[in-house]
């Protein structure tokens, strides 16, 4: 059964300025964050939403988490409805945001792991092992029980994905998860996904860093002001050679066209240069899925 | 354990660990109950002992009057305090991402702020007897009914004031209203029937008035519950109406903001 089902899921942002603004300008009418968009994804996938800023990608994963509601359409996740089952949605879903501020400063790393993981209803007495295990596998060990006000960007990103996994979620949902990190916390990071995809996570991934989407992703769906330009099944994760290998997934809206021609249109979109870079592969990713497996 | 209670106790840690690493917080709050003390004793002073508005004398009066409305402001500030400052640090949408449902959340996340007005109200009035020689008749029963429908009635404004920051991210507007028409219209400075008559008809539909009252007659007059019975029906009635209208008006709010995407505005 597929883990998360978008099905015609139209969302549109009204903007309605000031009653009495006679001085400033503000724009009135709707932005169109998603437009007519279907796609399901299957226990296990690793789907990348790639495109653009404001091309709908973080308006999906908030839809996924219930944090907005469709205007038309319908969203599942693990056969709950979004709109009338939410908190059957949320104990299935985690999400690590792009904005990891989003801690309490004065209470260490352990702490605020402890708090949140309360109110995913983490049994007491798992929370203490849990919690150790996602410090383990965000690479926190260390600054557990340092107050989250002197950490790093990138250490607020890794505790948002050790929050994130401490309720042990069926879909995780990521928003440039690797963005303050450096490459040996972006290979652990990947290695630590890609366990959780064996684990049949269902792993949502967005990003416009097409390297990155191309090179981890099973599934890879291309939006563009909100319309699904493109839908793609990739090849094995982290194979390094995914992208060449790319095939259509039965072309649902319809434009798969070759991988070439989605690479092509990617950078059309954004006006990037397109260095060939994503043919380098994550050689240190492998390496550490590699010492992961031989770990365990 | 119950996952509320353990939701609870997880909210009150946060909450502990947080006061206690703002080391300053407690003591400038201390130091504020004494000041205000201070000010409205020497001010029944200077009036002189020949004013006893409802009968009672002027300092006592003030103490339950301004203590009482203090723990109102404070509260509806506390609830208003939770969402604003979730919004702010980028919390709020997370927390509303976790099993806890939001109208759970909010309410849980306002318990220990709401203990803390209410400890602030219990050493204002403790402060005002032991060491300004306030005098007092309690009669501990009805003083304990009046708190506990006052606590009601408290967080059913605080809803009110946590729903309007998410609805229209202007919460402080209520508070705003609480602390200036709301003080001087429900007793807590002078008698309401010192009003004029348009605004006294306005003041008794306000229930800060009953709860002050209530207050009055139980700590200062040792009133029993049967002497109050009208006071508390009437605040009775204003908690049976105001909580439910609160948390309905509260689940459209977080609806309506999670259709318009504005649940971390601010």
């Amino acid at each position: 059964m597929d883990q998360v089902i978008f099905e015609s899921v139209t969302k549109k942002f009204r903007h309605r300025p000031a009653l009495f603004n006679w001085v400033g300008r503000e724009r009135t009418g709707e932005t169109v964050a998603l437009h007519d968009v279907s796609f399901a994804a299957a226990p296990g996938d690793v789907v990348a939403l790639l495109g653009p800023n404001g091309s709908g990608k973080t308006t999906t994963l908030k839809l996924i988490s219930t944090l907005l509601l469709a205007d038309a359409g319908s969203v599942r996740v693990a056969g709950f409805d979004v709109q009338r089952e939410a908190g059957k949605v949320r104990r299935q879903v985690g999400i690590a945001v792009a904005a990891e501020r989003s801690f309490f400063p004065r209470l260490s790393a352990r702490e605020n792991l402890d708090f949140f993981a309360a109110l995913d209803e983490v049994p007491r007495p798992a929370r203490p092992g849990r919690i150790e295990e996602v410090l383990r596998d965000s690479g926190l060990a260390e600054q557990a029980d340092t107050l989250v006000m002197k950490f790093s960007s990138g250490m607020y990103q890794r505790l948002g994905l050790a929050r994130a996994l401490v309720k042990r979620p069926s879909v995780l949902l990521l928003d440039e998860p690797t963005r303050s990190l450096d490459a040996a916390a972006t290979a652990h990071f990947w290695a630590t996904i890609n366990a959780l995809a064996d684990q049949e996570t269902t792993v949502f991934l967005a990003t416009h860093n097409f390297a990155e989407a191309a090179a981890v992703a099973t599934r890879l769906l291309l939006l563009h002001g909100g319309e699904l330009l493109a839908d793609r099944v990739m090849g094995t994760r982290f194979s390094g050679d995914q992208f060449s290998g790319g095939r259509s997934s039965g072309d649902p809206v319809g434009n798969g066209g070759s991988a070439d021609e989605l690479r092509s249109l990617y950078f059309r979109l954004t006006g990037e240069p397109d260095t060939g870079s994503h043919q380098i592969g994550f050689a240190e990713t492998r390496a550490a899925i590699r010492g992961r497996g031989a770990a365990s | 354990m119950n996952p509320t209670l353990d939701k609870l106790l997880a909210i009150l840690r946060r909450d502990l660990l947080t006061a206690i690493r703002h080391r300053s917080g407690f003591m400038v709050t201390l130091v504020g109950v004494f000041t205000e003390l201070a000010a409205f004793y020497y001010l029944s002073r200077a009036i002189g002992p020949g004013f006893r508005p409802d009968g009672v004398a002027y300092f006592p009066f003030l103490l339950v009057g301004t203590g009482l409305y203090t723990f109102f402001v404070m509260s509806a500030q506390a609830f208003l305090n939770v969402v604003q400052e979730a919004q702010q640090t980028g919390t709020l949408e997370v927390l509303m991402t976790t099993s806890t449902s939001p109208a759970e959340l909010i309410i849980l996340s306002s318990v220990s702020a709401f203990g803390g007005s209410l400890t602030n109200l219990l050493v204002y009035v403790f402060a005002g007897v032991a060491v300004f020689r306030a005098a007092v008749h309690a009669n501990l029963l009805s003083c304990l009914v009046v708190l506990i429908l006052s606590m009601a009635l408290a967080l059913a404004l605080g809803i009110f004031a946590a729903t309007v920051q998410i609805a229209f991210q202007k919460g402080s507007a209520l508070v705003w209203l609480l602390g200036s028409g709301l003080w001087f219209l429900s007793g807590t400075l002078f008698p309401v029937q010192s009003l004029p008559q348009p605004l006294a008809v306005l003041a008794a539909a306000l229930p800060l008035r009953y709860a002050i009252d209530g207050m009055r007659g139980a700590l200062l007059d040792g009133q029993s519950i049967s002497a109050l019975a009208p006071t508390l029906s009437a605040l009775a009635i204003f908690v049976v109406v105001l909580l439910p209208l609160a948390l309905g008006a509260l689940s459209v709010s977080l609806r309506r903001a999670r259709q318009g995407g504005t649940l971390s505005f601010y």
